[in-house]
């Protein structure tokens, strides 16, 4: 057997190095990343990389910042198993592989000039935090912005000084939710779906985009279509086990669709009828 | 890098692990280059009793001095690697489990049996914490290697969770079915490349169940080639007797 | 596309040519009935009656392991992508199987392209032989036109008594049978004999499955909740030995192989089946196809339903290789009739 060389291989690595990590809470932590040879991430929004360290493994992780701030790129990683593990231990010079971005993101051109109403549960602040970022640096594209956060308990908030600015902008209407918390807690206490009926909105001129646990979907679309937003003017992000992000590997298909290639995001129509998208 | 430290021991066993170590060759001389072995009765006849890095434990828990040994191990070392059926799952010895101590001893010590202690017999888990587990009696070689380069580089290992159906049919064996053999093979955990069926033999399930075995199905698979499912029930006790309802 | 004929005391020279200067693969024998395709030099080694082999050619297309990436951390996250090739003949391929690796060839050019398997696969020459008649009865080749000759081959052998009649259908076929120089030219009474046992194969080979071919997909889309699957899934041992057997079954795991040293390695694709139990599970613990039945309606709607609406293909090649392999006995024909049967 001969060995020859694979150019522009879908599997091969770019090198980022690690500029800085911040710790957000326990169990995640926030990476800076700089892809060296002077390559630029040019991602969309909503896409997700395939994160590695080689001797270790891959795993595909949402770009949790806005392709409008170029130098760098970040990913807010849980501790969630081998990988993930070891990723945590790296430190700042450290370097990781990269590939992509891959699979479809937010809906950008029809969300410019859109109202946008956003609903996080838990770590999927992730992916929506770069659309949030995206909107803040063209902040005039776009409509009218809510944003509605919910998670387990006031600890476990992601991001929580950048939420407080968003908190305080006069452009964003921001509102939070955890599911419990102690008695010195200020903000909103239950499930994220009961902030929904309260949002002013007009429900043709809306576009809602929800990213969380899968239990939180068949709720949270609920909650909106009695708002009166159009299906079709619904999307969210849908995790699955992925391994290759091409489309070939199998892990991560729903019915006929390729999570990695045809989503994450999807539109409600598209999914709507796919057994075994929405649990 | 500094050399990690690593001894082996062994509690209730045959040592064959061991000797499947001993014999590993030219991978053997690659470990020793990265690994400072400070105990191995088949290798080494020098017993110190300072910190170990790693610990590799054979053999099963038996009595009260199997079980101040294996506290003692654990104490002085950062991981504890199982190695061989009879660390990780009772293995053999836990055929005992199927019958009264008391009965087992009169048979093997005869009238004698008062002067030898036992007690049920469990795998390194029940009683320590064990950081890598290495399934089968004995230990497949390439299967301790991948083991111990994830204790080095401190990564968990993930033992394969499908039947060694998968291995076998990689491998082109004619399936034991086909010539009307009984064969663990479709409940047992994967992770020896078939090694058994590869030569020749059945699977005798020495690496344990699959997390989530179909049981109605194997039996319904045995019924269908005329085999006795209670030879299935017998042959799966034949490694797994000390499993508990909470063990994988 | 243009014929020669091969007479069968020349075949022998022709593996002989082949093996100058290159591996050939062929089916061989093992015992119980059964095969593989393994490296040959002779072509006494080499079984002209084989039923399906154990594994399919895909081994050789799409190995069970190998190196997509080497690496070296000692001075940050290096790689090299790369690929293992090997000028190679596979000889004695069935219609059923070149449909196999015509599916196999659609879902790696499909955009991402695969490089490393569209690399490989160039270095391949492939030889077919028809089938005469079935090879058992686990077959449904016929029901899906597969026993029939489409393509995919450089060359293909039809079996006509005292010689083959050779298909030539590419130029590289057409250069091996120049450069060999042990064919000679078709005769009238060849053509002949080919169309004669053509019509001899409209009779012996029947769709297996009372269904017809546009009425597969539909018959999947109706049956998605059907208890055939609850029934199947009660008898799988979820070995994944259908998936692996089955030459369209594509699905792969990446993992990292490191030497001792810890800094260089490997980054391998290995075979995953979609039947394993972790196969679809996420990090919070979720499974998405959780239960046997579940994993098997998968298995069935990526040979049936899925790929018509990506790949306009049906992916099942009707080789009959998930039936022979099931211990289990989850025979394709039988629950293609208990779909049927409940859809009545
Ligand atoms: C599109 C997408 C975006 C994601 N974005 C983020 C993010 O921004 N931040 C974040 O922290 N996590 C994110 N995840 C989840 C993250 O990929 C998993 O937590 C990670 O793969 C677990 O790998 P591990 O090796 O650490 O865990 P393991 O030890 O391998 O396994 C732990 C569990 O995770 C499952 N798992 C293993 N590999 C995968 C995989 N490739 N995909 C999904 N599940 C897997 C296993 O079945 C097991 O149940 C995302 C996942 C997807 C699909
Ligand atoms: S011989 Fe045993 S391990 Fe191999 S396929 Fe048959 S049942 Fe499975
Ligand atoms: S084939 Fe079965 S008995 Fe043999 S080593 Fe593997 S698991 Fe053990
Ligand atoms: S070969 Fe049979 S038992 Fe094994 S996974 Fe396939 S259908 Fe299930
Ligand atoms: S599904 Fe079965 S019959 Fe069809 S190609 Fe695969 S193994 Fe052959
Ligand atoms: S399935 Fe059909 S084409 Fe394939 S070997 Fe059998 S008879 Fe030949
Ligand atoms: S991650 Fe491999 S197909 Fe989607």
């Amino acid at each position: 057997m001969e060995k020859i060389a694979v150019r522009n291989s879908g599997y091969q690595i770019s090198r980022g190095r690690i500029s800085r990590v911040t710790l957000l809470t326990e169990t995640e932590r926030l990476f800076t990343i700089v892809l060296q040879n002077n390559e630029t991430l040019d991602h969309d929004p909503g896409q997700f990389v395939e994160v590695s360290r080689f001797g270790v493994g891959e795993v595909p992780i949402s770009i949790c910042s806005s392709p409008t701030r170029r130098d760098a790129f970040e990913l807010c990683i849980r501790a969630a198993g081998r990988v993930t593990a070891a990723l945590h231990r790296l430190k700042p010079g450290d370097e990781v592989g990269i590939r992509g971005p891959f699979g479809v993101g937010f809906p950008m051109t029809p969300l410019a000039a859109s109202d946008v109403l956003l609903i996080a549960g838990g770590l999927g602040i992730a992916p929506l935090r770069s659309l949030v970022h995206y909107i803040i640096d063209n902040r005039r594209d776009f409509g009218k912005v809510d944003i509605l956060l919910g998670c387990r308990d006031p600890q476990s908030m992601l991001f929580s000084a950048e939420l407080e600015f968003w908190r305080q902008r006069i452009d964003i209407n921001f509102l939070c939710s955890v599911d419990s918390a102690a008695a010195e807690w200020e903000g909103n206490i239950g499930l994220i779906t009961a902030l929904i009926p309260g949002v002013n909105l007009d429900p043709f001129k809306t576009i809602a985009i929800t990213c969380g646990p899968s239990v939180m979907y068949r709720f949270v679309i609920a909650e909106l279509l009695k708002k009166g937003i159009p299906p079709a003017h619904i999307y969210l992000s849908l995790e699955r086990h992925m391994k290759c992000g091409l489309g070939k590997c199998g892990h991560c298909q729903i019915e006929n669709l390729y999570c990695c290639q045809d989503g994450p995001v999807f539109s409600y129509p598209q999914i709507k009828n796919i057994r075994g998208a929405l649990e | 890098m500094s050399r990690p430290t690593v001894a082996f021991f062994e509690l209730a066993s045959c040592e064959g692990c061991q000797l499947q170590v001993a014999n590993l060759g030219e991978e053997l001389l690659a470990i020793l280059d990265r690994i400072d072995l400070v105990e191995f009765r088949e290798l080494l006849t020098e017993r110190p009793d300072g910190p170990l890095d790693i610990a590799f434990v054979e053999g099963s828990v038996v009595n009260a001095e199997c079980e101040a040994r294996l506290h003692a191990i654990r104490q002085r070392s950062e991981l504890l690697i199982a190695y061989g059926s009879c660390a990780t799952i009772g293995g053999v010895n836990a055929m005992a489990n199927g019958r009264p101590i008391s009965e087992i001893q009169a048979e093997v010590y005869g009238d004698q049996a008062e002067r030898f202690a036992a007690a049920r017999v469990r795998p390194l888990h029940q009683l320590v914490p064990v950081d890598y587990f290495i399934h089968g009696c004995p230990i497949y070689p390439d299967e301790l290697i991948k083991v111990l380069k994830a204790a080095l580089a401190h990564l968990p290992y993930n033992i394969p969770d499908y039947a060694v159906c998968v291995e076998c049919l990689l491998n082109e064996n004619v399936c034991m079915y086909e010539k009307k053999v009984t064969c663990l093979g479709p409940v047992t955990r994967a992770g020896c490349n078939a090694w058994c069926i590869n030569n020749g033999n059945v699977c005798y399930g020495c690496r344990g169940l699959v997390s989530n075995p179909n049981r109605a199905g194997a039996e319904a698979v045995l019924s269908r080639y005329h085999l006795d499912s209670r030879l299935i029930a017998n042959k799966m006790l034949m490694y797994n007797g000390a499993l508990e309802p909470t063990d994988e | 596309m243009s014929g020669v004929l091969l007479y069968k005391s020349e075949l022998c020279g022709l593996i002989h040519f082949l093996v100058a200067d290159q591996t050939v693969i062929a089916p061989v024998p093992l015992t119980h009935g059964q095969f593989k395709f393994a490296a040959v030099t002779t072509l006494e080694e080499i079984a002209l009656d084989a039923i399906p082999t154990l594994l399919p050619p895909k081994k050789y297309f799409l190995p069970p392991q190998e190196s997509l990436l080497q690496y070296d951390t000692t001075q940050g996250e290096k790689m090299q992508a790369e690929v293992a090739i090997e000028e190679t003949v596979l000889f004695g391929l069935h219609t059923c199987d070149l449909a196999g690796i015509q599916c196999l060839d659609m879902v790696f050019a499909d955009r991402p392209k695969d490089l490393h398997y569209m690399i490989r696969k160039q270095h391949f020459t492939l030889i077919g032989l028809e089938c005469n008649d079935y090879c058992d009865s686990s077959a449904n080749c016929a029901m899906l036109f597969n026993h029939l000759p489409k393509g995919g081959y450089d060359l293909f052998l039809t079996d006509l008594g005292d010689y083959y009649f050779v298909d030539i259908n590419t130029h590289k076929g057409d250069l091996l049978v120049e450069k060999s120089g042990l064919f000679v030219p078709v005769t009238p009474a060849a053509q002949d004999n080919l169309q004669k046992l053509r019509q001899i194969k409209t009779k012996r080979f029947k769709s297996e499955i009372p269904i017809r071919y546009q009425d597969i997909k539909p018959l999947f889309e109706a049956s998605f909740e059907s208890n055939v699957w609850t029934d199947i899934g009660a008898k799988c041992l979820a070995c994944g030995n259908c998936t692996n057997a089955c030459p369209t079954c594509y699905c792969f795991d990446i993992v990292d192989e490191p030497e001792f040293d810890l800094t260089r390695g490997k980054r391998l694709r290995i075979w995953d089946s979609c039947q394993h139990e972790n196969f679809a599970r996420i990090a919070g613990g979720e499974n998405f196809r959780k239960e046997r039945g579940d994993r098997q309606r998968h298995r069935y709607n990526r040979k049936f339903h899925y790929p018509m609406e990506r790949y306009k293909q049906i992916f099942c090649t009707g080789c009959g290789r998930c039936s022979r392999t099931c211990m289990a006995r989850i025979d394709l024909k039988e629950t293609f009739n208990a779909l049927i049967e409940e859809c009545r």
